[in-house]
């Protein structure tokens, strides 16, 4: 080890990690959003395309088209804020990359080369490809793609478990290095939230297909057998979903930081008894989260739960019968406004479990403060107002496409569209190929 | 394996997905510079993206993953390097985002405004990356890990880099286009040669300045712990030649000039 190489800068200004905290949490925040809607809806597109395959119908295959197409532009944003965050580990953080780098970085390398890396790949030649490959391999592109968007959510969140729960590794020269691989990637705080997160994605997805196919119903569409299927399939999805996130988020309180679940239950013996054990512990210190972000999210996570679950009981049985689906305006109403639920859920539950374990980056081991950057704060502050202002504009722009393109319903242009036949559109047309 | 061994095999993927990226994500990035030469109007313009459209999100990955690499394999040297080059790595981000924003939005509504703001967002953003690129490998080239460069050597780099991307996306447009883009993509590489002859040499110059960039870093020094490459390095061993398999498929996809514009 090349002693110049370690961290030796001078202790960065305290409003530099205001910050860096704020700049991780707004991009992560958006970035968490966007990718809640990709992986479930990338889930419910690959099950409609199989079907659509099987099949081999007209309506099928424009339900694809259509679905397809709302996947797509919602990846774009994703993507972009994805890239960035791959990147502010070490921009902003390069004292977690220091000390924990050779665990935590593993799983970051094994998420871009073994999963990012072929997601994209594969994302191209499904967009790009239509048309131009057999009908099942056009259907075995999809699947990769999300097989792939799962596994890269598996290695973030082995990432993330180990920063909330740090288990297989020791100490050597002051850093962290690996002790038990497989502990490390069967970490129960990663397991129980790739299963959370992944029900929670589903739920999005499922919302999102309901409340836009009402959309259409409500105005009495001429594509009432698309939009009734389509709605259907959002509410039968959401239903086990629901239940599934919320079995897994349950669990997840047993194996939870004690400060987190004190903090969050309102226990102020416990918080003090835990404060005085810390302090003991580390050293004099403020060991309390914030008890307005921890507290307020959770408690706002359970209020969203409970209100998804009985739009989500009800809409199951009224999803059964023709005439409720095709008729009921006021239900209709109802899908379109729960559209934002889940969201507020899992973000409420993100901000929960992150803001739960501080003023730690890794529980009981190095504290936020001690991992941030030596950047000076008119650097990071520039650094927040660029990736903030563009990420705000990014996702606007995009959820304004994503309405757009949602109330205009299945049009024949857009992804999916025969490239063989532009030559007709006069916008399209130039002058003959020669080369 | 033993230590050493596996730190050579840490730094030769590196290697290879950096250089991979120059290569490939380069050629892109060259073209969406030069779009506004290529392409005159609307329709010329969406056929000059064309021509890499279906290969970009395959190619930025390779950055990604090099990135992916660094935390991986050198964890210490990507703190300090991404830290110590803040100044470079955040517009060389903030364009890499306009620039993907611009070709994600471009196709998905209305008027000409809105695609030729796309198109600028695609050129600005295409300039930055590049530019940004030459600022930092400036700092590499140096020996200045942790503070970007300065002067005129800075300049002057940034400049001859951002003309090489050019150069090489030039030839990339010359093996792609047809009709007046790939005309005035002709005329610029010389009617003389063959275009691939052209592309060839600067694909060899592109790949060449990352590896020459890395030869001056602690890369050794800053490797991973053994236990982290003992298992990260063959994963990744047993990884890569699939991912090729993949990339190359999706290349020869594609690879027939184009004529008409796509999902873009």
């Amino acid at each position: 080890m090349d002693p110049s190489l370690t961290f030796a800068g001078a202790p960065p200004a305290p409003e530099t990690l205001d910050l860096a905290r704020l700049q991780f949490a707004l991009t992560a925040g958006g970035h968490f959003l966007f990718v809640a809607l990709t992986l479930g809806l990338a889930t419910l597109v690959a099950c409609l395309q199989t079907r659509a395959t099987l099949s081999g119908t007209v309506l099928h295959a424009r339900m694809v088209r259509f679905w397809g197409q709302l996947y797509v532009i919602n990846y774009a944003v994703g993507i972009v804020t994805g890239i960035v965050m791959e990147f502010q580990f070490g921009l902003s953080w390069s004292g977690l990359t220091h000390y924990a780098g050779d665990v935590f970085g593993a799983s970051m390398a094994l998420e871009t080369v073994v999963a990012f890396f072929v997601e994209s790949t594969f994302l191209g030649l499904w967009i790009f490809g239509w048309h131009r490959f057999n009908r099942w391999v056009h259907l075995t592109l999809i699947w990769v793609v999300t097989l792939t968007a799962y596994a890269s959510a598996y290695w973030i969140l082995v990432a993330n478990g180990f920063l909330n729960n740090p288990v297989g590794h020791r100490e050597s020269g002051g850093r962290l290095v690996f002790g038990d691989a497989a502990a490390v990637f069967t970490n129960p705080s990663t397991l129980l939230a790739f299963g959370h997160i992944v029900a929670g994605a589903l739920l999005t997805a499922g919302f999102f297909m309901a409340g836009v196919s009402a959309y259409h119903l409500f105005k009495r569409s001429p594509e009432w057998e698309f939009f009734g299927r389509s709605l259907r399939v959002g509410v039968f999805v959401s239903l086990p979903a629901l239940f599934v996130a919320a079995a897994f988020g349950g669990v997840q309180f047993a194996v939870m930081q004690p400060m987190k679940e004190a903090v969050f239950s309102a226990k102020a013996a416990e918080v003090a008894r835990l404060q005085a054990e810390m302090a003991a512990r580390f050293g004099p210190g403020d060991y309390v989260p914030s008890e307005a972000l921890t507290r307020g999210a959770g408690i706002l996570m359970l209020l969203a739960f409970a209100l998804m679950m009985y739009l989500c009981i009800g809409g199951f049985v009224l999803a059964c019968f023709k005439r409720t689906v095709f008729r009921f305006r006021l239900w209709h109403v109802v899908l379109m406004a729960a559209v934002p639920l889940p969201y507020v859920a899992m973000i409420s539950g993100w901000v929960f479990r992150e803001a739960g374990r501080q003023p730690w980056v890794v529980y009981g081991l190095l504290r936020t403060e001690d991992a941030v950057s030596s950047v000076s704060p008119g650097a990071m502050r520039t650094s927040l107002i660029v990736f903030t202002s563009l990420f705000a504009l990014l996702a606007a722009v995009n959820v304004w496409l994503l309405v757009r393109h949602a109330r205009v319903g299945p049009v024949d242009r857009g992804l999916g569209h025969d490239e063989r036949a532009a030559e007709r559109d006069p916008a399209d047309s130039l002058a003959a190929a020669s080369y | 394996m033993d230590a050493s061994t596996l730190e050579t095999l840490a730094v030769g993927l590196l290697a290879l997905f950096t250089a991979g990226w120059f290569v490939l994500g380069g050629a892109d990035i060259g073209t969406g510079m030069i779009a506004p030469y290529l392409g005159r109007g609307d329709a010329e313009r969406r056929l000059v993206l064309t021509s890499f459209a279906p290969f970009f999100l395959g190619n930025e990955v390779w950055l990604v993953a090099a990135a992916g690499l660094l935390i991986g394999c050198f964890p210490d040297l990507e703190g300090e390097l991404l830290s110590g080059q803040f100044a470079v790595v955040v517009p060389l981000l903030a364009g890499w985002v306009v620039r993907d924003a611009g070709l994600w939005l471009r196709g998905r509504t209305g008027g000409s405004r809105w695609r030729a703001g796309c198109d600028a967002a695609v050129v600005c953003g295409s300039w930055t990356v590049a530019l940004a690129w030459g600022w930092l490998l400036a700092a590499l080239f140096t020996g200045s890990v942790g503070a970007p460069a300065g002067g005129p050597v800075a300049v002057l780099t940034a400049l001859a880099v951002a003309a090489l991307f050019a150069a090489h996306g030039l030839g990339f447009a010359a093996l792609r286009l047809t009709g007046d883009p790939y005309a005035r993509a002709r005329v610029l590489v010389g009617r003389g040669g063959r275009p691939w002859q052209t592309f060839a040499l600067t694909g060899f110059l592109m790949a060449a300045l990352p590896v020459a960039a890395g030869l001056g870093l602690p890369l050794r020094e800053s490797a991973a712990d053994g236990t982290t490459l003992a298992f990260l390095v063959p994963a990744l061993l047993v990884v890569t030649p699939l991912l090729l398999a993949v990339q190359a498929w999706m290349w020869r996809t594609f690879r027939h000039r184009v004529t008409r514009p796509s999902y873009i």
